[in-house]
């Protein structure tokens, strides 16, 4: 009952060169960003475990698979000469030529904002031995956007949060957020929905407080809101069992016995299935239920298959992948 | 003036709103923006920095309304890149780290509202590999200067001294 409605911690950097356009689509700056990066890194030292690899060589289903991964943005893939240096180890990407020369990101699964940014703060200072970024004493690191201006760094959880979202409760969350300098908002799908009940909680205020009371303010309401979500979890069982009880059951009927399975339908089960196995109901594997958001989407699914899959071929490769790895459970009520 | 919603609150926010595909500017309070105007919800950059840009635009003028905000878009182009201050009030996206020297007295303000501090307080670069090796330039005619007082040999401390000055205030450093 006391897992962590935490799915995941990302720390990403901003820096920029401070002698070229911001622009990664002018003429030659996409490629001098990668050149001068990768020089840097291999003069650091610092360069073990990182393959180099650049948007156009990739494909549009490499580059896919990447974003659908986490490991680099949805912005990078627009950038034809953009490329990004991956360590897959221990997932660090330099995203290079994106809207800010590089953004130099990690991620960790569960809740560990600060040995994130303490992978992230080792390529920094590797880099900015050998590079000048551009900075300025009372703005701090200069961005492409003033949004990032300062630190530069954005410190993110991506939270599971189906109770506070079935009592409607995130647009209260999001007002108490932004109160501390903080957004909350649906990570998956358009606009103001959140698909899976899957939140991102990241930082929007990144000028005048330091990199650590940044993530300690972000952690916290990470706590915070992990023991709201359990709290609520904790009522449902008790005051609203049978029904409760109920979306866990067809959720999981529908899950094992599809044989096509739209994406946005596969959130709401998934949610579902992950709440019912967090309260004790279902005996899945967390750690591979909480990789189904991401195996399940199309590049994934498509990367799996000899042949191209688009439409209801999609929709069936999912069901089965679903199927696949949602294994033998034993029924704990 | 009052927010034009709520009529409550005063109004701190000018937006441009397309009513029945018809533009009309309208004052808000900070409250009722945040729940008409998704892009606080959704984490649009440009339409926050949009909104914000609105709000300055019109504490300038003293809050009053009935003024198009791109009447007070001043002229200025960043030497650097060539961006000029119009076309990053549309896109809220700088050229070059330059901008933030040409735009300095507009962003203050918009970083102020957006952070609420303007004083950097996080990490510093390390120094790139000219500015090291500035610095270890200056430890060592440090310690020659030091051995040169030692020896009583002021003269050539003092020509050190010089040195060692002239090296910090080309590196920026105050040291």
């Amino acid at each position: 009952m006391s897992h962590s409605a935490v799915l995941s911690s990302r720390i990403r950097l901003a820096r920029n060169y401070e002698d070229l356009p911001f622009d990664a689509t002018r003429e030659g700056v996409a490629a001098t960003c990668v050149s001068r990066t990768a020089n840097a890194l291999a003069l650091s030292g610092e360069d073990r475990g990182f393959r180099l690899l650049t948007m156009s060589a990739l494909g549009e289903e490499g580059r896919m698979l990447l974003a659908e991964s986490h490991l680099i943005s949805q912005d990078l893939t627009r950038f034809p000469d953009s490329a990004v240096l991956l360590r897959d180890e221990d997932r660090v990407s330099v995203m290079m030529g994106e809207e800010d020369h590089l953004r130099i990101q990690a991620l960790s699964p569960g809740l560990q904002l600060s040995e994130t940014a303490a992978r992230c703060f080792a390529v920094d200072d590797a880099l900015s031995r050998q590079v000048r970024f551009a900075y300025d004493p009372q703005l701090g690191y200069l961005t492409a956007f003033p949004t990032d201006t300062g630190t530069g760094m954005r410190a993110s959880l991506l939270m599971h949060l189906p109770m506070l979202a079935h009592h409607k409760q995130m647009g209260s969350v999001g007002q108490i957020a932004a109160k501390v300098g903080l957004t909350a908002r649906g990570f998956y799908g358009e606009g103001s929905e959140a698909l899976g009940d899957i939140y991102l909680i990241s930082n929007q205020v990144t000028l005048g407080r330091t990199e650590d009371e940044i993530i300690a303010t972000v952690t916290a309401l990470g706590e915070q809101l992990t023991g709201m979500e359990a709290e609520l979890r904790a009522h449902a069982i008790k005051e609203r069992r049978l029904s409760t009880e109920d979306r866990i059951w067809r959720a999981w009927g529908i899950m094992k016995n599809a044989r096509l399975l739209p994406l946005n339908e596969f959130y709401g089960l998934w949610s579902s299935l992950r709440l019912g196995t967090v309260l004790g109901k279902l005996d899945v594997d967390l750690d591979i239920l909480d990789t189904l958001p991401v195996e399940a989407q199309d590049a994934h699914l498509r990367a799996g298959s000899p042949v191209g899959l688009t439409g209801e071929a999609l929709d069936a490769a999912r069901a089965r992948r679903v199927r696949s790895l949602i294994q033998p459970h034993r029924f704990t009520s | 003036m009052l927010c034009e919603e709520c009529n409550t609150n005063e109004a701190r926010f000018a937006v441009t709103m397309k009513i029945n595909g018809e533009a009309r500017v309208r004052h808000l309070c900070a409250e009722c923006m945040q729940a008409l105007n998704p892009s606080f919800r959704t984490g649009n950059v440009a339409g926050v920095l949009a909104a914000i840009l609105s709000a300055i635009t019109a504490g300038e003028r003293g809050g009053e309304g009935g003024e198009k905000p791109e009447e007070a878009v001043p002229d200025i182009t960043c030497p650097k890149c060539g961006t000029t201050y119009a076309a990053f009030h549309r896109s809220g996206r700088l050229g070059c780290p330059g901008c933030y020297v040409a735009f300095r007295e507009q962003l203050q303000p918009m970083l102020q509202q957006i952070h609420g501090r303007v004083q950097h307080a996080g990490r510093l670069p390390l120094d790139n590999a000219e500015a090291q090796r500035s610095r270890t330039r200056q430890e060592e005619l440090t310690r020659l200067m030091q051995q040169a007082v030692a020896l009583e040999d002021f003269e050539t401390a003092a020509q050190l001294r010089d040195q060692i000055h002239a090296l910090a205030a080309e590196g920026g450093d105050p040291t």
